[in-house]
């Protein structure tokens, strides 16, 4: 079988606590539960949530949609955002989980990236390395999410051309935006055969495209 | 009744004598108002300390009851369940759950073996809370029982959730949603080719994008096209179905009058190791089939030039065989640019002869298309793609696209096993009658490409001469 894996990087820096994280939690699970409902993402989409803050952890290695439990997510008090943290240990989870063709297997789809914020890389001299790093990778599609007003969209910038803004960081608009996530993966599936980037669907209201 | 609470009564008043009793030894001479005073202050206070103590006791058998190692998998809708879990702490007495009736599944306990179970069959999907409840060692009505919610996520069998929306015929370059046809030949071998949407198409009501073309022509050769056009592109099915048409009907054309080919053909089996006789084969392969994959290449330009479209929105591969029986036996040859694959098969010999090496890359769904300028940049890859031999007989041959060749092969080291192909023919068999007089096997084996393989539901297009 062939698996679209599909990996979220979520911020959970000390900004996050609170009502943003909630949010997220509630996005996520909203998330969740139309891939469920999608017969395609139920059978080809595998997931894996990465978290950073000043530690930078892979909740849960790539799950298959019907068996992907939403994990505990947990917020410090304060301290750094180690984006560039979170690329390095991203791109050695795909290096080890993302399954090359080869006569003797089948590959996996081209992964998906979805990365969210609420501030700006505190490592961003790590994070500028890692990026070409990620583009290596082969990514069929990164989009990147600046979350609030105090989101930083200019190091995200460099990492895709898929930069999308939300102006609060409360549950609607996670809601929104995971909603959209949800439609975007549904295009990476169907997208069969895709070598450039991928087309994704127009974002909702409140996600603002960032130019 | 009343006889027990004037009982009670006499009891109060006789402990009250004995704490006045008391408090006179110590030498304290206390009001009756003094007395009631002091009462209620005893008694606050150690209603206090004995509340706090038990709601200690039991905030700490609550920790213990959520750090419980209990985990509940999701589900699916209509398969079996079952999740066992053991509590080896008889500080829980008692263990009930609230909420399973919702989800379909039963609580069973083994009390003395303290493993419990939580099973059945889901039958509707969604998201689900249950209470697990606790009655702890110690507990009497009036304290609480402790709870602890879960989560069981059931999810839809996937395959309730696949629509099959018709393809609107008003679209641009409308073509059937299924499509299937025999080429029966008197005394001879017969072609059955059948095309069917796939279930991600038919989930959005979008077009097949594969494509097929078969004929025998009056020199007796066997044509067979098969076309994948690829899903990502959007004219691709207009692009499968004119690289089918173009190659047919130029192979038609080249083939009009080929008794020099034949000749060249019977040369070759003469003397095999002859490297002219190779040659004069593969140099008229070259102007048939080759030339007939390059004339579909632009055709298709042509076309999209006509649409303003890109050449890469009709993407799609082609497989191509042309065949023909001799009195030594058959001649095979092939043209393969993608996916999908072209084999002879036979299964007295127990003998496969893979025509060619799918092209892919290193993720799915990548591969090669006709529509590629640098296939044909290059002419010594070009004519790797031809590919010709000679077998005494054999049971069928297939072109078919990946739709096909990935459920049934999943790896490109599986199409080079025999065992593999035996599996598809055996499997075919079992539903499909390939006797000559089968005048319904087109539509038997539209129906057998319905196959549910979880995770492959691409366009499913396979021809087989046999």
């Amino acid at each position: 079988m062939r698996r679209l894996p599909v990996y979220l990087l979520i911020d959970t820096s000390g900004s996050m606590k609170g009502e943003p994280i909630e949010s997220v939690k509630v996005g996520l699970e909203a998330m969740l539960a139309s891939l469920r409902q999608d017969p395609y993402a139920l059978e080809t989409v595998w997931l894996s949530i990465i978290t950073y803050d000043r530690e930078v952890k892979q909740l849960n290695p790539l799950t298959q949609i019907g068996e992907f439990q939403l994990p505990t997510i947990t917020t410090p008090d304060s301290g750094p955002t180690h984006t560039g943290a979170a690329l390095e240990l991203l791109c050695s989870v795909v290096d080890k989980e993302v399954k090359l063709s080869s006569t003797q297997q089948k590959g996996d789809w081209m992964p998906l990236l979805f990365l969210m914020t609420d501030g700006k890389p505190s490592d961003i001299q790590l994070y500028n390395s890692m990026i070409p790093e990620v583009k290596k990778r082969h990514f069929a599609s990164i989009v990147a999410c600046a979350a609030g007003m105090h989101a930083q969209t200019d190091p995200l910038k460099m990492l895709t051309n898929q930069v999308f803004s939300l102006d609060t960081a409360d549950s609607t608009t996670f809601k929104q935006f995971f909603k959209w996530v949800s439609d975007s993966i549904g295009v990476g599936n169907k997208s069969i055969g895709a070598v450039e980037d991928l087309v994704l669907p127009p974002p909702p209201e409140e996600v603002n495209i960032v130019i | 009744m009343d006889e027990n609470n004037s009982e009670k009564e006499i009891q109060n008043r006789e402990m009250s004598c004995l704490i006045k009793e008391k408090l006179n030894s110590f030498g304290t001479s206390i009001s009756p108002e003094m007395f009631e005073e002091f009462i209620n202050f005893s008694v606050e206070k150690l209603w206090v300390s004995y509340t706090q103590n038990w709601q200690e006791k039991e905030s700490s058998i609550q920790d213990k009851m959520n750090a419980l190692d209990i985990s509940f998998p999701n589900g699916t809708t209509n398969k079996e369940y079952a999740q066992s879990f053991i509590i080896d702490d008889d500080e829980f007495e008692r263990i009930e759950f609230e909420g399973l009736e919702n989800v379909g599944l039963q609580f069973l306990k083994d009390e003395a073996a303290n493993a419990f179970t939580i099973k059945g069959t889901p039958t509707i999907a969604g998201d689900f809370d249950i209470k697990m409840k606790c009655y702890y060692r110690g507990w009497i009505p009036g304290k609480n029982i402790l709870e602890r919610v879960f989560h069981i996520a059931v999810n839809p069998d996937p395959r309730s959730l696949w629509k099959n929306i018709p393809t609107s015929s008003e679209i641009e370059y409308y073509k059937p949603d299924s499509e299937s046809f025999l080429l029966s030949v008197e005394n001879e071998k017969n072609v059955v080719v059948a095309s069917q949407r796939g279930r991600s198409h038919a989930h959005e009501g979008k077009a097949r994008d594969d494509d097929f073309k078969i004929e025998y022509t009056d020199s007796k050769w066997y044509l067979t096209a098969v076309a994948d056009g690829a899903g990502s592109a959007k004219y691709s099915r207009k692009g499968s179905q004119i690289a089918c048409e173009t190659v047919i009907n130029h192979c038609k054309e080249a083939l009009k009058d080929s008794t020099m080919f034949e000749e060249f053909i019977k040369f070759y089996n003469d003397d095999a190791e002859n490297p002219t006789n190779r040659k004069y084969v593969g140099d008229n392969l070259w102007n048939i089939v080759g030339n007939a994959a390059f004339k579909a290449h632009r055709a298709i330009k042509d076309e999209a030039t006509l649409k303003g479209a890109q050449l890469k929105d009709y993407a799609t591969t082609l497989l191509l065989t042309i065949c023909k029986k001799f009195e030594f036996g058959w001649f095979i040859a092939s043209f393969w640019v993608g996916d999908g694959a072209i084999c002879i098969y036979d299964k007295s010999s127990h003998r496969i002869n893979l025509m060619g090496t799918p092209d892919g890359g290193e993720y799915a769904g990548q591969t090669r298309f006709l529509t590629m300028p640098e296939i044909f940049s290059d002419t010594a890859s070009l004519y790797g793609r031809l590919k010709f031999a000679i077998v005494e007989d054999f049971t069928s041959l297939f072109l078919m696209s990946d739709g096909v060749s990935d459920p049934m092969f999943e790896t490109d080291a599986n199409l080079n096993k025999v065992e593999m192909w035996d599996k598809l023919w055996e499997n075919l068999n079992h539903e499909i009658d390939f006797s000559n007089n089968n005048e319904q096997i087109n539509e038997k084996l539209l129906s057998w490409l319905d196959f549910w393989s979880s995770g492959n539901h691409d366009d499913r297009t396979i021809a087989i001469l046999y």
